[in-house]
């Protein structure tokens, strides 16, 4: 063997990478090439092959204890419900919420598709923060975030500029409520999001609505055929004031 | 502790919570210990979810639960933690000394007997790992986290965690390879 220690050193680590992966195609291209003519490192190929394989399949991925699990919950003072957001566990706090609070009868009284689209959006919301990346589309220029919505929805959504007033556009991503596939923006502000999901609607114009889900603030109105649900963990009065730039804004181009 | 923390939390860190138990039991090597531990991570993610700007999450709880295990340890077992500068000093002498592949081109039974291995040898070859192999190992190939989360996640560059899991996936190769199944 020829090789310099470091060197052969150098080469069992570029093949454990290029069995995790994480070579580029150069890289593995190189590797590859030098397994096919250097027995001992092949060897260790295969050896590294053969302990990934039995870590993979032989050591059990076992679920957080249940006690564990609720002692969290309890401790914090978090309630089922919350910890796992499912569409009925919204739905059953849409209601509750309505019921326990005065300023929301309308909802408990007169109950309207809105409110199955409402929890639609809080779960799509929700959805997005939980996942690795909250949206699908990840730019700062509407003119990138809008032409990606045409073919996904029927209608891509109006996308304005709100950078200068302090909510810069972060992306976009398709939500589903229904079984319609609908546009979200996502928009921040300081360090939180701020969903928009605009679904059309066949209603007259509307004002922003308020109300409060899970401890989000949604945000609804109703504008050129569109109705537009925003909700963040925003305080209600910037979450206003998005509102009320966003239906300022110029129609775009 | 205002609704919207909570919502947070339940959001962010509780999806995560049996990544966070499997790495705490790795790193204690005991259930109830594990348990405190993440119940504990729990806390300090509650405490500081308000920073949380986002970003990848997992890595953000595995984090915070690696550096509350190590606290824990450091209270409850002082005597188990090895200075890591110390052994990465003579993993790296040992290397370089060219033992490192072990019987380099005899097609050796060691791939056979590591694909034979049952969980239990498996498992006890890992606890027997030095803490900052041990954790690199079980991060990448038990978690399936990538080489940039664990940098993140251990606090170190890239290259350290590559070495640090050639050098884990060495000994239990060595140690598997050569037991008696």
């Amino acid at each position: 063997m020829t090789n310099s220690a470091t060197d052969r050193e150098e080469a069992v680590l570029l093949l454990h990478a290029y069995h995790d992966g994480e070579l580029d195609p150069a890289n593995a291209l190189a590797l590859e090439r030098r397994l096919a003519a250097d027995p001992a490192l092949a060897a260790e190929s295969r050896r590294i092959g053969s302990l990934r394989r039995a870590l993979r399949e032989k050591i059990p991925r076992e679920a957080a204890p249940a006690a564990l699990r609720m002692r969290i919950e309890r401790t914090l003072g978090l309630g089922r419900a919350q910890s796992r957001p499912s569409l009925r566990a919204l739905a059953a706090s849409v209601v509750l919420a309505a019921a326990l609070s005065s300023s929301a009868t309308w909802l408990a009284l007169q109950p309207t598709p809105g409110d199955a689209a409402a929890e639609a959006v809080v779960a799509g919301h929700l959805r997005a923060l939980a996942a690795p990346q909250p949206i699908d589309v990840s730019s700062s220029d509407r003119h990138t975030v809008k032409p990606w919505f045409n073919g996904r929805v029927p209608q891509a959504p109006r996308v304005v500029d709100l950078t200068y007033e302090g909510f810069p556009l972060v992306g976009g991503r398709i939500d589903v409520i229904g079984r319609a596939p609908v546009p979200t923006l996502v928009y921040r502000h300081r360090q939180h999001l701020i969903s928009l999901t605009a679904v059309p609607a066949a209603g007259a114009a509307a004002a922003p609505e308020q109300r409060t889900v899970q401890g989000y603030n949604l945000l609804g109105w109703t504008a050129d055929g569109v109705t537009y649900w925003a909700i963040s963990d925003l305080g209600a009065g910037d979450l206003h004031k998005f509102a009320d730039l966003f239906r300022a804004a110029p129609p775009d181009g | 502790m205002s609704r919207d923390d909570k919502q947070r939390f339940a959001s962010v860190v509780l999806p995560h919570l049996a990544d966070a138990y499997a790495l705490a039991k790795w790193i204690t090597g005991d259930r109830a210990d594990a348990e405190d531990v993440v119940q504990d991570a729990c806390l300090r993610a509650f405490r500081a979810i308000g920073g949380y700007a986002g970003g990848n999450a997992r890595a953000w709880v595995l984090t915070i639960v690696r550096n509350t295990a190590y606290t824990w340890l450091g209270k409850n077992r002082t005597a188990t933690l090895v200075p890591v500068e110390d052994l990465e000093a003579v993993e790296r002498a040992t290397a370089r000394a060219g033992t490192d592949l072990g019987a380099a081109s005899t097609p050796s039974p060691e791939a056979e007997l590591i694909a034979r291995a049952d969980a239990a040898q498996l498992e006890a070859a890992i606890a027997a790992l030095p803490p900052q192999f041990r954790e690199t190992l079980v991060l990448r190939d038990v978690q399936g986290l990538d080489y940039r989360e664990i940098a993140l996640v251990t606090d170190v560059p890239v290259g350290t965690v590559m070495s640090r899991l050639a050098r884990a996936r060495r000994r239990l190769i060595k140690t598997i390879g050569s037991e008696t199944p």
